[in-house]
């Protein structure tokens, strides 16, 4: 019924919700090559042309899958190889290409959240305790971020990659052993340990430190549209003694908090695109659940080293544009 | 295992149990209404459909509420639905601790939400 309106009296109704609103965004799906914006004005209002083609749409959802499976894999999540493709593949702005990643970090941690709450590995309170950082971060970050110009942010944003790959290459280097608990922590944990079938009691360190890294790791959050695990895993788990596992599966339950704290700044400035947001936290969701799936599967020191070398690639590439 | 531990630990259960149940089902409203958004709009091509760049989220809940349901008011819903399971998850968390009596943390994850309601506000607020 709609579509037929539309259709039909397209111009019409056009130029009636001109009148009506100050600000207009069109969308339309059309075979082109790529996204396009087109601002167009009358007499008094302006308004915004967003072009969806087809093979766009099919790229964005293949894309975010991929980005998705391989963040799973590599415990990046999704935004860290999503807002690059987003940016520098599909030609989307930086603000946007962020607020979706904001939102395909919110799917994915409520996503393994959920599976990661019923196995019992997240320390609510610790996660809570280190929300009040993150949280607070995340909203100065996303205020910030609104007034900063797109190549500011694509600057910052390359810094992060470069970051992010010398972590990872930190990572693969590092040897597995046994890990060591302390018991001598405040905020006692525990939960149930499947490859050594007992349960894991632990106690958590040096709070103080780890709430102050937790609102840099927010304010990167908000500012940037990642979730920030990557750099609070290791403190959770080098700075505060958190047992790997407890610690991956709280950061993860942390970061759609966090995420939260900025995705409604991003919304109110109108840098949610529905189309590309959709889309693409559709494909990462997807792509997400299908990397938990295959992660025992594949050999994940090989696979770090690639990534790690690619992202520091697209850094430098993201840094010259 | 001394008792109380085994006490709280079934009381948490059940808090974690039914945060992670929330949580789900957020996502699957959410990701059921931007499927829908997508689908409709990609099975009519030649559709045009106008809407505010940024609607504001009474404007939103208006248009659902008046039954309509063009692509672009659905794939907004989905994605605001899925911006508010967060905050399910730490109001779930405040009730959990308030059932198990550990009033510090209801306090903490208070702290949190609160921290997200400034943030709502602030948002609407700049959307004048």
């Amino acid at each position: 019924m709609i579509n037929k309106r539309y259709n039909k009296k397209n111009i019409f109704f056009l130029r009636q919700l001109i009148v009506e609103h100050r600000q207009l965004m069109v969308y339309s799906f059309e075979t082109l090559t790529s996204f396009s914006y087109h601002r167009s004005a009358d007499k008094h209002n302006y308004y915004t042309e967003f072009r969806v083609p087809i093979i766009s749409f099919i790229s964005l959802l293949f894309g975010g899958f991929v980005a998705g499976t391989f963040g799973a894999l590599l415990g990046l999540g999704g935004g860290v190889l999503l807002i690059p493709f987003l940016v520098m593949v599909l030609g989307v702005p930086m603000h946007q290409a962020i607020a979706t990643s904001i939102i395909a970090v919110i799917a994915t941690s409520s996503a393994g959240a959920a599976m990661n709450l019923e196995r019992r590995t997240v320390h609510i309170r610790l996660g809570m305790l280190l929300e009040i950082a993150t949280v607070t971060g995340a909203i100065l970050g996303g205020i910030t971020a609104n007034y900063l110009s797109a190549s500011v942010l694509a600057k910052l944003f390359s810094g992060l990659l470069f970051l992010v790959a010398l972590v990872m290459i930190w990572r693969a280097r590092q040897h597995t052993g046994q890990e060591p608990i302390y018991t001598d922590g405040t905020l006692p944990g525990s939960f149930y340990d499947d490859a050594n079938r007992k349960i894991v009691h632990y106690t958590v360190k040096k709070i103080p430190v780890a709430m102050l890294i937790s609102i840099v790791a927010g304010n990167v959050s908000g500012l940037l549209g990642v979730g920030g695990g990557i750099f609070k895993v290791p403190v959770m788990h080098i700075l505060s003694g958190i047992p790997m596992k407890a610690a991956t599966a709280t950061s993860n339950f942390m970061i759609g908090v966090t995420a939260a704290a900025s995705a409604f700044i991003y919304f109110a400035h109108g840098h949610l695109n529905p189309f590309i947001a959709s889309t693409a936290a559709l494909g990462v969701l997807a792509g997400s659940m299908t990397g938990v799936r295959i992660s025992r599967r594949i050999h994940g020191k090989v696979l770090t080293w690639i990534f790690a070398l690619a992202l520091l690639g697209i850094s430098i590439q993201l840094y010259l544009r | 295992m001394p008792d109380f531990i085994s006490i709280s630990n079934n009381v948490r259960h059940d808090a974690e149990r039914w945060t992670g149940r929330v949580l789900r089902i957020g996502v699957w409203v959410s990701a059921s209404l931007m499927i829908a958004g997508l689908l409709i709009a990609a099975m009519y091509p030649s559709t045009i459909v106008v809407f505010s760049s940024n609607p504001t989220l009474g404007n939103l809940v208006m248009r659902m509420l008046s039954g309509s349901f063009d692509p672009v008011t659905l794939m907004f819903a989905g994605l605001v639905f899925l911006m508010f399971t967060p905050i399910l998850r730490v109001i779930t968390a405040v009730v959990g601790f308030g059932v198990e009596r550990d009033w510090r943390f209801v306090f903490v994850s208070s702290v949190v939400l609160l921290l997200l309601a400034c943030e709502i506000v602030y948002s609407i607020f700049i959307k004048g």
